[in-house]
């Protein structure tokens, strides 16, 4: 995988299988964003495949439905409230089927409970990330792709994310790939860490036991 | 933490007009949102009438042929490299911006969504698609008026369908262009094509108009050209337009269903950054989107820091980097032929402050090209702190390569004006040069306007509260006009003289040295 002249991940190989939590680490510049950005299909690899949920990833409303990604900071809509902002996405992702969080339980699960009729606009940066997730999980998604979530969140929430996205999210058959610098929240997680170095994976740990099994490939090689 | 799972509802999708009513619904405009919209608009409008009327005014006058004098011809000519110029510099706007992008805020949250990817897109393509007619009808109008006496006209003036078929032409053509740009918009090299057509054709036509008054060969044949147009000629010229525009139109509607999420992220996010960098007057930042959009996918060189005192090195990084991509700085130079085309073809002698605005424009905009790491200093001084440099001593260093690109760029620029008959005497290249460290104050001024807060309010005005970022923005200009006071006299009144030169000398000196010592003292 390359932008341009500069070649970012070269020879990976990484297989998920559905209900893991896979944590991408790495110094800044190995590649884990850009690896996240294959998996959602907006680069393509100038060799090799991605296979994601059985094929490649094909930009079309069945993916989007499928997968879910938090990126860089969202641009926010001036008139809609953290709550109204729920709802539209909940509303883009009609016919609901799969397990998500109501608007509600998400405010207030997210800390956003005062905050629920202001505009995003008014939020701190740790609050309008902690919307940012929110609105990933306001709609249901078999693979949640998540780039370096734990980006102005203080510890107490991180430890409250990760025990969400490991009792929740992965527990009602969705799958995590996500790129941190945080091992602790990757642990608590209950992820299998894969480190990237010189835009290769090196040795994979596998820091939790109490990991879902799975059974099916979410992400791998084409068959 | 209880969450109830959620499994609900029908079986139908949303469809996209229901999302943006609901988006739309909670939009809170209040009345001073579009008062100011309004005025804007209202200020444009007056400015650019005026600025047509004299072009669009050739409309209304029966000239024959027989009538056509040197004057006519070369402002004929330079008329018609200024349209073209004027169309393939939007067209390389456009594909800068994407051409189709979405609001950042729909890229956010309709883009990633099961919605359908063209009904998402329609709005976007629809605007683009709009500004194109517009944009190109005006040109057809204008690129008409600009053949001036050279059209055969019967005895009852211009028809009516003329004017009607040029404007259809220049939709046309417009439309279809931006459509192949759209077209080519998920594919590099497609698009780098593009882009290389559009600078030649740039070129060439700005270098032709001004060519047009030296060498008759030019305005020769151009004019035989106007004078060989006739009703069938403009009503082709209008239906291959219409033809090739609804071609390729069908063919990015087709596309639209399929159009690529990660270009459109991408190209949505960056254009977003540089309307709201252009909507607060940001340059500097416009020209940093540039640069990182280029540099982005590519490797950079390294180099050791040269063995100069710390003051010098850090001026050096400026010099380094125009080195690295002198690109922007040829096609800037190129530009400098624009005032001398807007005084043929637009304006003449009789509008001098035009050609002021043009002039003041640009030194602005080359000298900002020297300003970048002046601008990061401003925003975080670490690099300052680490090599124990004063920043009023550094500011002093790094004035010298913006004042040489503005005077430079001022120098050429007239001398285009000269040898295109606008101006006369050898004095104003030199003046030019001079003027350029009193133009650079500004330019200092404007990259080290520290970061503004949209929310804060300014001094109250008639329109309301005038942000501070507007008044900052606009004491820059006027502190680069205060630099170049007598160069702009003089080209008022139309002569330069040895002492104006002298006066223009002084003025410089004096204005950068009063802006460096308040910037020292105030950094201190």
């Amino acid at each position: 995988m390359a932008y341009g002249e500069v070649v970012v991940l070269e020879d990976v190989d990484l297989t998920v299988t559905a209900g893991e939590v896979v944590a991408l680490t790495g110094v800044n510049g190995v590649g884990k964003s850009t690896l996240l950005s294959c998996l959602a299909g907006f680069r393509r690899p100038a060799d090799g495949t991605v296979s994601v949920l059985g094929g490649p990833p094909r930009d079309n409303a069945e993916f989007w439905r499928s997968v879910a990604i938090v990126a860089d900071q969202p641009t926010w809509y001036p008139g809609l409230t953290v709550r109204e902002l729920l709802e539209l996405v909940l509303m883009t992702h009609q016919p609901v089927r799969g397990w998500c969080l109501p608007a509600d339980d998400l405010v207030e699960i997210f800390g956003l409970s005062a905050r629920a009729n202001a505009s995003p606009l008014s939020l701190s940066s740790g609050q309008r990330q902690r919307l940012s997730i929110a609105a990933a999980l306001a709609r249901p998604s078999r693979l949640l792709l998540l780039d370096e979530p734990e980006q102005s969140l203080d510890a107490g929430f991180r430890r409250e994310l990760a025990t969400l996205l490991r009792e929740q999210y992965t527990a009602n058959g969705g799958t995590v790939v996500m790129a941190t610098h945080d091992h602790d929240f990757a642990v608590t997680a209950g992820s299998r860490i894969v480190p990237l170095a010189e835009g290769r994976i090196v040795a994979e740990t596998e820091e939790a036991d109490d990991r879902i099994p799975a059974d099916d490939g979410i992400i791998g090689p084409v068959p | 933490m209880i969450a109830e799972p959620t499994t609900v509802a029908g079986d139908q999708g949303v469809s996209v007009a229901t999302v943006r009513s609901f988006i739309g619904k909670h939009r809170r405009k209040s009345w001073v949102d579009w008062y100011v919209a309004g005025f804007a608009l209202l200020i444009v409008a007056i400015y650019g009438s005026d600025f047509l009327a004299s072009p669009l005014s050739r409309l209304s006058k029966s000239a024959s042929h027989a009538a056509a004098t040197h004057a006519a011809a070369t402002q004929a000519v330079a008329g018609a490299g200024l349209v073209i110029g004027v169309g393939v510099g939007l067209l390389l706007l456009a594909q800068a911006l994407g051409p189709l992008a979405l609001s950042p805020a729909d890229a956010s949250w309709l883009l990633l969504t099961p919605l359908s990817r063209r009904a998402v897109l329609r709005r976007a393509a629809l605007t683009v698609a709009v500004l194109a007619m517009a944009a190109g009808a005006l040109l057809g109008v204008l690129a008409l008026a600009m053949a001036g006496p050279y059209l055969r006209l019967s005895g009852s003036g211009l028809p009516g369908s003329w004017l009607f078929l040029s404007a259809v032409a220049g939709a046309g053509c417009c439309l279809a262009a931006v459509a192949a740009e759209a077209l080519a918009q998920p594919r590099d090299r497609p698009r780098a094509v593009i882009r290389a057509v559009c600078l030649a054709v740039a070129v060439v036509s700005v270098a032709g108009g001004v060519a047009g008054e030296r060498w008759s060969v030019v305005t020769r044949a151009v004019t035989a050209v106007f004078g060989g147009l006739s009703t069938p000629a403009f009503a082709t010229a209008a239906l291959a337009a219409l033809i090739v525009a609804a071609a390729a139109w069908l063919l990015l509607w087709r596309q639209l269903a399929s159009f690529p999420a990660g270009v459109l992220r991408a190209d949505s996010a960056r254009s977003g950054r540089a309307l709201l960098a252009a909507q607060y007057f940001n340059f500097s930042l416009l020209f940093w989107i540039a640069e990182d959009n280029h540099w982005r996918g590519r490797l950079l060189r390294s180099r050791p820091w040269p063995t100069l005192p710390p003051v010098l090195v850090l001026a050096w990084a400026d010099w380094r980097r125009l080195g690295r991509r002198p690109w922007p700085l040829v096609m800037l130079a190129v530009a400098a032929v624009v005032p001398a085309l807007l005084g043929i073809a637009i304006t003449g002698p009789r509008r001098p402050d035009l050609i002021a605005v043009a002039l003041i424009a640009g030194a602005v905009a080359v000298g900002l090209q020297g300003t970048t790491a002046t601008k990061r200093d401003q925003d975080d001084p670490a690099l300052l702190r680490l090599l124990g440099v004063d920043a009023g001593r550094a500011l002093v260093a790094r004035a010298v390569l913006p004042a040489l690109l503005s005077g430079c760029w001022l120098a050429l620029s007239l001398t285009v004006l000269c040898a295109a008959g606008t101006l006369s005497g050898w004095l104003w290249p030199l003046l030019g040069l001079i003027a350029g460290p009193g133009v650079a104050a500004g330019v200092l001024r404007l990259a080290r306007t520290a970061r503004i807060n949209p929310a804060d309010g300014g001094p109250d005005t008639p329109m309301g509260s005038t942000p501070p970022w507007l008044v900052s923005r606009m004491l820059s200009f006027i502190v680069a006009v205060i630099g170049a006071v007598p160069l702009f006299g003089a080209l008022l009144k139309g002569e330069a003289h040895a002492t104006t030169v002298i006066d223009q000398g002084a003025a410089s000196v004096i204005v950068l040295s009063f802006y460096l010592m308040i910037a020292r003292a105030i950094s201190r």
